[in-house]
């Protein structure tokens, strides 16, 4: 077969036109060599939010234990909605392994007692505890 | 001997490389679904610890938030661009720490607007406290 000009399927052994699928493989590998190194595995809060703005924010530790403060004031943590007292656990669960940072995400127009609230908790077992913000446009 | 050679010279022994993207692809989808791009900024607001006795040389300067949005500082209701000059002014030799107020009612965007201006007047250690003052 015979396909403008140059290119042309090689032939096997038997005279049936392949296709060389080495190519093919070597950027599959490259592609799966990536999708491994970048993966983090971090369980998402799992609610929407509008993050408020600061101007000293700095970019965050990417394999973090993501905590959610909905604008109605409720507490979301790896998709389900969890008690203000649960926090301190799940850290302790989370960062069984290797201690992780926690990130609370947090609406603008959420209870700022609340915050303080979720930070005191969240306090008691991680060491660093962060404020997810946005920068001011 | 001779019928080993005559068989590299006629035909060639190729491995069947399918099953192998078969799993590379599988192992492909795999990540690719399971990888989250988490790309957070933010704000850690520094704190230490009160049981340590040299944190109450200097008194931590206090604001209170009200669920109004108003910022009270030493009995005056200030604004939100006045938060950074009176944390630099407090302390200028050292870093100053700040103990945030944050009422029932009051909003977190604020809050956290008040502690970036604190951070951004040098604040040392930032606490939180969810009670009124």
């Amino acid at each position: 077969m015979r396909l403008y000009g140059k290119f042309r399927l090689e032939k096997d052994r038997d005279g049936e036109e392949t296709i060389n699928v080495s190519p093919l493989i070597d950027v599959v590998f490259i592609l799966l060599i990536f999708f491994i190194v970048s993966a983090t595995f971090v369980s998402l809060p799992g609610i929407k939010i509008k993050r408020p703005k600061a101007i000293t924010a700095q970019s965050l530790e990417r394999n973090s234990i993501l905590f959610a403060i909905s604008n109605n004031d409720k507490i979301f943590y790896g998709g389900e909605e969890r008690k203000l007292g649960e926090i301190s656990n799940l850290i302790e669960e989370a960062s069984r392994k290797k201690r992780k940072p926690v990130v609370v995400q947090i609406d603008q127009w959420a209870d700022a007692s609340l915050l303080a609230k979720v930070v005191a908790n969240a306090r008691i077992s991680s060491t660093s505890v962060s404020i997810a913000t946005r920068k001011p446009r | 001997m001779k019928f080993r050679s005559k068989n590299l010279q006629n035909e060639e022994t190729e491995i069947n490389v399918s099953p192998l993207i078969d799993m590379v692809f599988i192992l492909l989808i795999f990540f690719i679904v399971a990888t989250s791009f988490v790309n957070e900024i933010g704000i850690t607001p520094k704190y230490k610890d009160t049981a340590n006795t040299t944190f109450e040389e200097k008194r931590p300067l206090n604001f209170e938030l009200l669920p109004s949005g108003q910022i009270i500082q030493n009995g005056n209701t200030i604004g939100i661009e006045e938060v950074a000059p009176i944390v630099r002014n407090a302390h200028p030799d050292s870093r100053s720490s700040v103990l945030l107020y944050l009422s029932p009612g009051s909003k977190a965007g604020l809050a956290t607007q008040v502690i970036d201006q604190a951070m951004l007047g040098g604040a040392g250690a930032i606490k939180l406290s969810p009670h009124s003052k």
